[in-house]
């Protein structure tokens, strides 16, 4: 940081207000990820130049290592780099033994091995520097990085380094390490999931022999064959075909029987009919020697709709990764707890189930308190905004009580510990969530209805066969009720909406929208009633420099003085980003008085940032025109702050949390589609009312001042309430909205939302905005054209199909051939979805992992990285790459 | 089709009363070997594989500085 006020000395154009705006020279990229390093940052001799501590600490450690590669593999890959986060701490609570048994395996005698989730793996360069671990770490076996979902598989030997080394390295190279533990849930999951491409595996290897063992039976019946090898072949295809019905379609059974004990006509149903008609007929006529058999039909279907299943699970993988690796992070981790008795007594970091009440622990700048307590000494200002939907930052001194979960924005804190973990606030409320997520019914949707009707139909047109035929003898009978269920059976009816829907998963997730649930599709046909949170949904949920009036220069260095500082008004500047036009580059004489402003000397400028009193002290007014827009900011909500430029009033900024520039025109289309938009906040009743009215909503459907059981009552009492013409949608952000996510119909976290409401959602957003809410319903609208059209076709043809097989028509033969057919029908009608495919072009950022600020943060490199450099000790804020 | 084996009589045929089983019993290892492949969790990640496999083994001689700040600057 002292680097800043050292290079005085380099050469460059200088400045006058008003004067031509120069550019300045060509910039020098950040050695590390390549943004252009700020001038005031530029270290004269040294020919590697960085845009931050961070990037700078990275490089070092990446080079001193001697993995230079990683940067040549970056450019190979075209991986876009961002600025490096360190966070600097100590991971000793790594070495936790508790910790340990819960979180790391023994393999053998003298090896373990952990999970951590990493931030900031983005592309397959970090594959090769994680797993290059080995070779600067003695003691660490092996790393495997999964780049799907960022989580890394290491296996050390505790005897030779411990796992916070490990964490340290980690961290120092840029990816904040965090122990990843494994639900029972994901565990199962996984288990399913090996199961289900094993028995994917056996069903497709055994249809094909199948089609070759029956394309001898069929060639056998036109030209010949004799009856030792017809028995051999027809046995043959009895015992392919048995690992197909025992094994592979096991679970159309299971479905099956659960739908039948819970007295639902599940999809499976007629399915687990067909095959199990099929295949006792066609065991029978084996032994018996003589009728036809469907062995080849009934693998081919159970492998046609096994696959199908797995395209939509791998469709729903994509979306359930991230969501999988943030729930196996817990969203507090760790405290500092102070070992001596002093005050500013050393502190160690310990797991949070290490506390007990009484403890002391140190909440430093930028981090997340991690109990609920009392403060023993220090002043900031804390963040709720997770918490309680407060934009606005809260003043603490010594004896107030905080919650775990509020970001600390000021200097450090002492806590004395009340409560950690589960017992905390936010603990409270994420057990809610994990309740209010095991409470949430399976959707019996409009598939399973029609599956209802069509396995009740066709149980019908099975006896009226079985009649029509019983003269003809028995085993004609048989043999055509057999014809008919397999003819009939649905397998297009089974393909036709996952593979629409898993079209029409990817897509939205292509365009930024991840859909953990495919239910929420079927349940968004109709929506009756959207809930939108405030703070952090329609808002940005920060403040931020929202109006500005006077030259841009001046906001440039009110900019670079507030980096100085680290109250919320400052963050407010450094978060905005805009056009920069030319970059400080010497700060001196920084002067920071309480509760008015600072004050400082930027290359030979004074320059004063604060209230009216503040900018007024050195004799300055404040001009007419000035005073009319801070009015009028105050008016819209916003707090003006004003800005001297040697000693004449230059500026006023208006700040405050701001409609995000798609909230207005989003509730405004979802109202004329005749949506009910509510807004529940946890803000303040006032500052809620001017939102609603901002956005033209009735007074009555804005509500303020709710706690988070408040609003999971409301919604609660929405979802449950009748005369509703559709489904609850919430939308929101924060842990707040995490159990009226769960609670809702459908949830939607919206982009920067917490662990906690990723978990909760049904769909969450990685693009910025509330927009995409739009593009839901649209998809969902789009989704059911393309059900209805495919469940059309597979109707008629099962229809068509059985009237043949009644009539008489169809022998086994053409039955199998016009299977397939059908089936192709309804794959390409799927394949040919438009679904999602509005937004693609528009999210283009989204598409690269970069968001939109981000964006234009790097088009604007300059500002982004003098921002970033102040930031630079001001670790985790919050938003950050969540 | 040849006549012999119209008739399904000739002495060639005989053949695939142990070659049909064998194949199968191979085509049946191989699908041992899959769901074996499938339960250890080898098809788990699909993603990084893909990359891991463009890495170079080979050490390459450490960048010159001099050459990092000319690493692009995003426009």
């Amino acid at each position: 940081m002292t680097g800043r006020r050292e290079t005085a000395s380099l050469v460059g154009p200088g400045f006058s207000p008003g004067g031509p705006r120069d550019p300045g020279p060509a910039p020098v990229a950040c050695a590390h990820c390549g943004l252009a390093v700020p001038a005031s940052l530029l270290r004269e001799g040294e020919k590697a130049q960085f845009c931050c501590a961070g990037c700078r600490q990275v490089y070092t450690l990446v080079r001193e290592w001697g993995f230079d590669q990683y940067y040549r593999l970056v450019d190979q890959q075209q991986g876009v780099l961002e600025p490096a986060r360190v966070t600097g701490r100590s991971f000793e609570d790594f070495d936790d033994d508790r910790l340990q048994a819960e979180a790391t395996e023994t393999i053998g005698t003298d090896r373990r091995r952990t999970r951590l989730y990493l931030e900031g793996v983005h592309c397959a360069a970090c594959v090769w520097l994680v797993e290059k671990l080995p070779a600067a770490i003695p003691g660490v076996d092996e790393v495997r990085l999964n780049l799907g979902n960022a989580v890394a598989e290491v296996t050390w030997r505790p005897a030779h380094t411990r796992l916070s080394s490990i964490a340290r390295a980690l961290d120092r190279l840029g990816y904040t390490p965090h122990v990843h533990r494994a639900s029972r849930v994901q565990e199962a999951r996984r288990a399913e999931d090996r199961t289900a491409l094993a028995r994917l595996g056996v069903a497709a290897a055994c249809a094909m022999n199948l089609m070759f063992l029956h394309g001898a039976l069929y060639a056998g019946e036109y030209s010949g064959m004799a009856s030792p090898y017809w028995a051999f072949f027809r046995w043959l295809s009895f015992a392919v075909a048995v690992p197909v019905l025992f094994f592979s379609a096991r679970p159309f059974f299971q479905t099956a029987l659960a739908g039948l004990r819970a007295r639902i006509v599940h999809i499976d149903l007629p399915v687990a009919i067909a095959l199990g008609g099929a295949f006792a007929a066609s065991a029978w006529n084996t032994v018996r020697g003589s009728g036809p058999l469907w062995f080849d039909s009934l693998a081919m279907l159970v492998a046609a709709l096994l696959g199908a299943r797995q395209v939509q699970r791998s469709a729903q993988r994509a979306a359930l990764e991230r969501a999988d690796s943030l729930r196996g992070v817990a969203f507090l981790e760790f405290a500092r707890r102070l070992t001596g008795d002093g005050l500013d007594a050393p502190a160690v970091e310990v797991p949070l189930t290490a506390l007990s009440p009484g403890d002391r622990v140190e909440v430093r700048s930028g981090e997340l308190v991690p109990v609920d307590g009392i403060v023993l000494c220090g002043h900031s200002s804390l963040d709720n905004a997770v918490l309680t939907g407060e934009a606005a930052a809260l003043p603490v001194k010594a004896g107030d009580a905080v919650n775990a979960g509020a970001t600390n924005l000021g200097a450090r804190l002492v806590v004395r510990v009340e409560a950690a973990g589960e017992k905390t606030r936010v603990g409270a409320l994420l057990a809610i969530v994990q309740e209010a997520l095991s409470r949430k019914p399976a959707l019996l949707g409009r598939t399973d209805l029609m599956a209802r009707r069509f396995v009740q139909g066709l149980l019908v047109l099975a006896a009226v066969t079985a009649v029509v035929w019983l003269p003809r003898g028995p085993e004609v009978a048989l043999e055509r009720v057999v014809a008919l269920l397999v003819v009939a059976c649905p397998c297009a009816l089974g393909l036709s909406v996952p593979l629409a829907v898993s079209v029409t998963l990817m897509r939205a997730a292509r365009s930024g929208i991840f859909i953990k649930n495919p239910d929420a599709l079927e349940r968004l046909r109709t929506v009756d009633t959207a809930v939108l949170d405030k703070t952090g949904t329609l808002t940005e949920g920060r403040a931020r420099v929202a109006r500005w009036q006077g030259e841009d220069i001046v906001l440039q260095f009110a900019r670079a003085l507030e980096a100085q500082s680290s109250h919320p008004v400052a963050r407010a500047f450094r978060d905005s980003s805009g056009r920069p036009i030319w970059v400080v580059r010497t700060v001196e004489d920084v002067i920071e008085v309480p509760g008015q402003g600072i004050a400082g000397r930027l290359d030979g400028h004074d320059v004063r940032v604060g209230n009216r009193a503040h900018v007024e002290a050195e004799g300055a007014t404040v001009p007419d025109d000035l005073a009319r827009f801070a009015a009028r900011s105050v008016e819209e909500g916003l707090s003006p702050v004003f800005v001297a430029l040697d000693g004449r009033v230059a500026g006023v900024a208006g700040i405050g949390d701001v409609l995000r520039p798609d909230a207005r025109g989003t509730v405004a289309a979802l109202r004329a589609q005749g949506v009910r938009v509510r807004v529940l906040s946890g803000d303040h009743p006032d500052v809620v009312a001017r939102v609603g009215a901002q956005l033209g909503l009735p007074e009555a459907d804005v509500l303020g001042g709710l706690t988070p059981e408040g609003k999971r009552d409301i919604v609660a009492g929405l979802v449950a309430g009748g005369g509703r013409a559709g489904a609850v949608v919430m939308v929101g952000d924060g842990v707040n909205d995490a159990a009226a996510l769960a609670l809702a119909d459908v949830g939607i976290a919206v982009h920067g939302g917490m662990g906690a409401t990723i978990v909760a959602a049904d769909v969450v957003l990685t693009r910025e905005g509330v927009s995409p809410l739009l593009d839901i319903l649209d998809g969902a609208r789009g989704l059911r054209g393309v059900v209805h059209r495919n469940l059309g076709f597979s109707l008629v043809y099962n229809v068509v199909a059985s009237a043949l097989v009644l009539a008489g028509l169809v022998g086994p033969l053409l039955a199998a051939v016009l299977m397939p057919v059908s089936s192709l029908t309804v794959i390409l009608s799927s394949a040919l979805t438009r679904t999602f495919a509005r937004p693609v072009g528009r999210s283009a950022a989204g598409h690269t992992g970069l968001e939109p600020r981000a964006a234009a943060d790097r088009a604007s490199g300059h500002t982004a990285a003098a921002v970033r450099e102040a930031a630079c000790d001001f670790r985790g804020t919050p938003g950050g790459r969540a | 089709m040849i006549s012999g084996a119209r008739q399904g009589e000739g002495p060639d045929v005989e053949t695939i009363f142990v070659l049909l089983p064998l194949a199968l019993l191979i085509a049946a290892i191989a699908v041992g070997f899959f769901i074996w492949a499938a339960r250890t969790g080898q098809f788990d990640d699909l993603d990084t594989p893909a990359v891991r496999i463009l890495f170079d083994d080979e050490e390459v001689p450490p960048l010159e500085t001099a050459a990092d700040s000319t690493r692009r600057v995003p426009e």
